[in-house]
């Protein structure tokens, strides 16, 4: 899969959205792959104890999600130039994250794709805020 | 505590290595129970793994600064990837701490960091980190 053509491309379109649960297995298995061991997210009863509702997923994790998302759009990581957001709110052990992404400007020169970006919990929390996100597309 | 002091301090982890296992495992702990997307890859956000981990490693077990890890929050991240990096490359990754603030009892700390494969000179990425540690400076 390639990257969308610039001509493709408009001001407003909206990607795919990605839904996934995120397990305290899978926030593990991201404590290994990442060697972020903090308790806080593999140890429910620590993270209560630093006053968080449980074990939450690590930002970074999220981060990846999103960025799953914006590549799946752009035809692949390789065409992801760049992404940023900020860690508003935890995401819990079983919570479901939804990631989503709107195009806000195309530059049609340099064959770039500005997108807003961001994702919310099935709580109602949005848990990555002030995203943004750059796509290399193609001619 | 970290005090303005400490801007402008930098840590250098060269020679890191992109492991194509343990980029495969970071791919399998962000697909879940999904299939991952591109299996022989290397996840965007595995620059969490060779471009941000290990001069914040440094930075943590500095003790000059003395961070307390008990009151980290890792508050916002940005990476750009001007070259997509291969598995099996070396990287030599740095970070500078660009700012410190306090306020509302709280200390933020920026971080401007660097990965840079030296086999062609190519930046594979750069990135800013807010790292939020509560308790004031």
């Amino acid at each position: 899969m390639s990257a969308p053509a610039v001509s493709a491309v408009a001001v407003g379109d909206s990607i795919a959205p990605l839904s996934r649960r995120v397990t305290q297995d899978q926030i593990n298995a991201y404590a290994e792959a990442s060697g972020d061991h903090n308790p806080i997210h593999v140890d429910a009863e620590f993270a209560r104890s630093v006053g968080l509702p449980g074990a939450i997923a690590h930002g970074l994790l999220e981060l990846g999600i999103l960025a799953e998302c914006i590549a799946s759009w752009a035809g692949g990581n390789a065409n992801l130039a760049s992404l940023s957001c900020r860690f508003s709110k935890p995401l819990l052990a079983g919570d479901t994250i939804l990631c989503t992404g709107t195009v806000i400007a195309v530059d049609d020169a340099e064959g770039i794709a500005t997108l807003e970006v961001g994702a919310t919990s099935d709580r109602g929390d949005r848990v990555l805020t002030n995203g943004r996100a750059t796509v290399r597309l193609s001619r | 505590m970290p005090d303005l002091s400490h801007v402008g301090r930098r840590y250098s982890a060269p020679g890191q290595r992109i492991d194509p296992g343990s980029a495969t495992r970071m791919a399998a702990a962000i697909a879940g129970p999904d299939p991952v997307r591109e299996p022989d890859g290397v996840p965007p956000t595995f620059a969490a793994v060779y471009c941000l981990g290990p001069p914040l490693v440094q930075l943590f077990t500095d003790p000059e600064v003395g961070i307390n890890l008990a009151g980290l929050i890792h508050g916002e991240q940005s990476f750009e990837w001007p070259v997509q990096v291969r598995p099996g490359d070396i990287v030599d990754s740095s970070a500078e701490i660009t700012g410190i603030e306090s306020r509302r009892g709280m200390t933020f700390v920026r971080l401007a960091m660097e990965a840079v494969r030296p086999a062609d000179q190519a930046v594979v990425c750069r990135g800013t980190a807010l790292m939020i540690v509560r308790g004031a400076a």
